[in-house]
């Protein structure tokens, strides 16, 4: 079918042209194109893309896939820090719920669960007919023991510790008593004393694989019990592993027809360098590309590969440490100096010379569109001259404010463009680059740094993880005892909209004392060879598997 | 020369001895501690969580301690952890603390557990080993007599345009380091920019199936640099030669020339080139580095990339003492091989 330019309403030509100026994200346009009578197939014309393809119907059962990824060593999964440990480990561990493109939740392990009005009482009904590969049912018992695992404080980097702190007694760092009770075989009650929305996007996160009550990490590779349809074949960190489908065991999702289509995953590792996964996919080694960043991309679509991409939350905040002393003084607890230096950058240019216009402007609050409870705040003005006034005002106008980033390609170079726009305003502002190996050592103490966060499901989660007084994670020093209380108030409301409400004075906060530059929300992309399907790119990295497959 | 051999491997245990010390106390500096538990835990951990997880490990024991364990001088740690976990340096995944030895060092055979590879450094390292050597012995194939030729040819000569033109890819090849000539030599036969694309910018399938399309651009990198300076040492040498007293005599009772350059000047003149290649060996190990990193070719060099990035302590000692013996070993061959070849030479 070909449509002439006739056929097509004018509004939609103009929609493509400022979806490629990077003004209207690729979701809003299908939704604007769409709305006004072109097809899907059509719109992703307008645009020069792909329509993605449907997975469902057309996939061939077997074959193998191999996927260029980095292998690295497996470790307890509570204390995975890589989401790509998970893409092995998912073989065999897989998840209580599942989080998709769209924001939404779906059962995997669990049946169902509810929540009480207050948020503070969870149900959790455990799915029925669940086996582990050892033939041994999957029941209550099972997805008890993994919530207590995850609540154990004690354990050095786990990181579910976190994500279920609502649970956990700070007297002893573990359990609280009564908090998580088998009900029966299927169902799992849990009873937080403060209310808590974020459990059930806790339990759907990487890390939160079910793990078997006989579990050693030490002996995972050896001994690989747990309910996926896969097992490990082989596993040589930094070279390759393999996953074989495990052949004798009766999988759930077979008979949910959730696929699990391919015999056979080959995890590749080319190193940290994209040229090598470029040259890897010239070679014809390699199906999928995790994970392509930056120029590749561009390049990869030249290759005729196939892109899929999400808007998500993944970002990059470049703080100031409120906290942090220079020369003797704390230079960043003045708020007229995070503020001037908030008016002295245009988040568009960073996103333009940072990521090559690879996502969304954002406005410096760290939530965004993609988070249910995301308020439409205004972003502060972008005022240069303004910002050098506040600065000479506050006395730091020669103070020299020593910027830190990574070595590597998007951080750098949006650390660089921030650094840039200062020095346009007038800033005395120096860069520091430190390389990979060493920059996360000290990464929440640098007096003025970036770094990246990953998108996280709700928007009060993140707001707690990094910005909450005292927080292990809060590197940008705020200790603010309103947006505190009032950020325990949104985790009380399981309503989005009700929260929504909150949300808008957490946000005016954050944008009003200039806790933190966060100029945009990162696309993320991912390429496949032509003719696999299925393996598209997830909001938060979460593994897949059972929905690779080549078309058939 | 039994004297001489002995006294060349206590000075490789000695060498090997201050090698390791110095890469032990520098792989346990604190900031470098602190980095193996933030890889090794969790990227995102507390500082109360980093020295907890060093100390449940054995990492905050005095240095010379920790060495001594290493050697197998002094017997394993076995730590009750804050977790309450006991683990004992000696232990084996999967099997109980009792049976595991007092003892287990370098002396008792056990190289140790490389952290980053997850297993233990005798069941990856000779792996990586075999695969350098892979690497190595296809160098050594093109390296050798390319180099060789290309020297003879332009010192037989000296002077004439074979030897100006010979000379100057000699030195243009000998100075273009690995970084810049494999870069340059993907960017013109891996990809489609100039229409050569004729190999494989990635050598991680040679792992197990090499083949000329996916070897040849690293062993070509490793092979042009040490051609070069080869090839410009058996010039120099031949040139020397080639006007010595016996081979004016020789030309003048009419031999002809190819019989001469053969016959008389070859021998004496592949002395020095003979040393220098053996030398050259150590020297490749750092271009493999590079090369390997670059083609993503999992042999020695590119698991020395990953030990040092990751801190992985028990690697990078094994890494030293691997070097150290390949260095000194070579050395050891070039003095005894150049008795045979040179008779005017003697070892004491």
């Amino acid at each position: 079918m070909t449509h002439d330019n006739k056929s097509i309403h004018p509004a939609a030509l103009m929609y493509a042209q400022e979806e490629k100026a990077g003004k209207l994200s690729r979701r809003e346009f299908l939704t604007r194109t769409t709305a006004l009578g072109l097809t899907a197939t059509a719109a992703y014309g307008l645009i020069g893309a792909a329509a993605p393809a449907q997975a469902a119907g057309h996939v061939q059962q077997g074959g193998t896939m191999r996927i260029q990824m980095e292998v690295r060593g497996l470790k307890d999964p509570r204390t995975f820090d890589w989401p790509q440990i998970s893409y092995y480990a998912a073989g065999w561990l897989e998840y209580l719920v599942e989080y998709n493109n769209d924001g939404s939740f779906t059962p995997a392990l669990l049946e169902s669960w509810s929540a009480s009005d207050d948020a503070t009482e969870y149900t959790l009904n455990v799915r029925q007919g669940v086996t582990w590969n050892d033939g041994t049912p999957f029941t209550a018992a099972d997805v008890a023991f993994n919530i207590t695992g995850w609540c154990d404080r004690t354990v050095e980097g786990n990181s579910m510790a976190g994500r279920f702190a609502a649970l956990i007694d700070p007297a002893t760092d573990k359990a609280l008593e009564g908090a998580i009770t088998v009900v029966d075989d299927y169902t799992v009650v849990l009873k937080s004393p403060v209310p808590d929305i974020s459990l059930i996007a806790g339990m759907a996160d990487y890390p939160a694989h079910i793990v078997p009550q006989d579990f050693d990490a030490e002996n995972m590779l050896a001994n690989p019990k747990g309910t996926g349809a896969y097992l490990p074949e082989s596993l040589e960190v930094g070279v390759g592993g393999t996953l074989v489908r495990n052949e004798g065991h009766d999988w759930w999702g077979y008979a949910a027809g959730k696929g699990a289509f391919i015999d056979r995953f080959e995890f590749i590792d080319y190193g940290t360098d994209p040229s090598a996964w470029v040259a890897a996919a010239a070679a014809e080694e390699v199906d999928v590309i995790y994970e392509t960043v930056g120029d590749f991309v561009d390049i990869l679509d030249g290759m005729g590969w196939e892109k899929s991409e999400v808007a998500s939350g993944s970002t990059v905040v470049i703080r100031p440490n409120q906290l942090a002393e220079v020369d003797g003084m704390q230079p960043y607890a003045d708020v007229r100096v995070r503020r001037a230096i908030a008016m002295a950058v245009d988040p568009a240019v960073v996103l333009e010379l940072g990521n090559a216009n690879r996502g969304v402007p954002a406005r410096n609050q760290h939530v965004g569109p993609m988070h249910p409870e995301w308020a439409d705040v205004p972003a502060m003005e972008f005022d240069p001259a303004g910002a050098l006034a506040l600065l000479t005002e506050a006395g730091m106008a020669d103070f020299e404010m020593d910027i830190i980033s990574i070595d590597d390609d998007w951080r750098k170079n949006s650390t660089d463009a921030v650094a840039a726009q200062l020095r346009d305003a007038g800033f005395n502002v120096k860069r520091t680059i430190i390389p990979g190996s060493t920059f996360w050592n000290d990464w929440t103490k640098y007096p003025f740094s970036s770094t990246d966060w990953n998108h996280r499901p709700l928007g009060t989660q993140i707001l707690a993880l990094a910005y909450r007084t005292g927080e292990a994670w809060n590197e940008s020093g705020f200790a603010n005892a309103e947006f505190d209380a009032l950020l325990a108030e949104a985790n009380s409301l399981a309503d989005a909209d009700a929260r929504r409400e909150v949300m808008a004075k957490l946000q005016t906060i954050m944008r009003d004392e200039g806790v933190t530059l966060q100029p945009y929300w990162r696309s993320l992309y991912r390429h496949v060879r032509p003719g696999v399907v299925g393996g598209q790119m997830n909001i938060a990295y979460l593994p897949r598997l059972h929905e690779f497959g080549f078309a058939a | 020369m039994g004297l001489f051999i002995l006294r060349r491997l206590g000075i490789m245990v000695l060498t090997a001895l201050c090698l390791t010390f110095i890469v032990f106390w520098l792989t346990n500096l604190a900031p470098n501690l602190e980095k193996l538990a933030k890889t090794q835990g969790n990227a995102r951990m507390s500082d109360e969580a980093v020295v907890t997880w060093l100390a449940n490990r054995g990492y905050s024991q005095p240095l010379p301690i920790k060495y001594g364990q290493w050697l197998g001088v002094l017997p394993g740690y076995v730590i009750e952890g804050t977790d309450g976990d006991v683990r004992a340096r000696c232990s084996t995944p999967g099997e109980p603390l009792e049976t595991a030895p007092t003892f287990c060092g370098i002396l008792q055979g056990d190289w140790g557990y490389s952290t980053v590879a997850k297993d233990e450094v005798t069941s990856v390292l000779p792996v990586r080993l075999a695969n350098t050597g892979k690497l190595m012995f296809w160098v050594l194939i093109i390296m050798i007599p390319s180099a060789l030729i290309i020297g003879i040819l332009a010192g037989m000569r000296e002077g004439s345009r074979t030897d100006r033109a010979l000379s100057t890819t000699a030195i243009v090849s000998t100075a273009t380091p690995e970084y810049v000539s494999g870069v340059i030599l993907i960017s013109f036969f891996a990809t489609g920019t100039f229409g050569m694309q004729w190999f494989k910018g990635v050598a991680s399938g040679a792992v197990s199936d090499a083949n000329f399309e996916n070897f040849f651009l690293p062993v070509i990198t490793i092979s042009l640099y040490a051609i070069g300076y080869i090839a410009r040492m058996t010039r120099a040498s031949m040139a020397e030669v080639m006007t010595a007293q016996y081979i004016r005599t020789a030309r003048l009772k009419g031999v002809s020339f190819p019989k001469i350059v053969l016959k008389h000047a070859l021998r004496n003149a592949l002395i020095a080139p003979f040393t220098v290649i053996m030398l050259q060996i150590p020297w490749l190990l750092t271009g493999v580095v590079i090369v390997e990193s670059l083609f993503v070719y999992q042999g020695f060099g590119w698991e020395l990339v990953r030990a040092a990035s990751n801190n992985d302590i028990e690697m990078l000692l094994a890494i030293s003492v691997v070097s150290v013996f390949v260095v000194l070993v070579t050395q050891l061959i070039s003095d005894i091989g150049y008795v045979f070849l040179n008779p005017r030479i003697r070892i004491s």
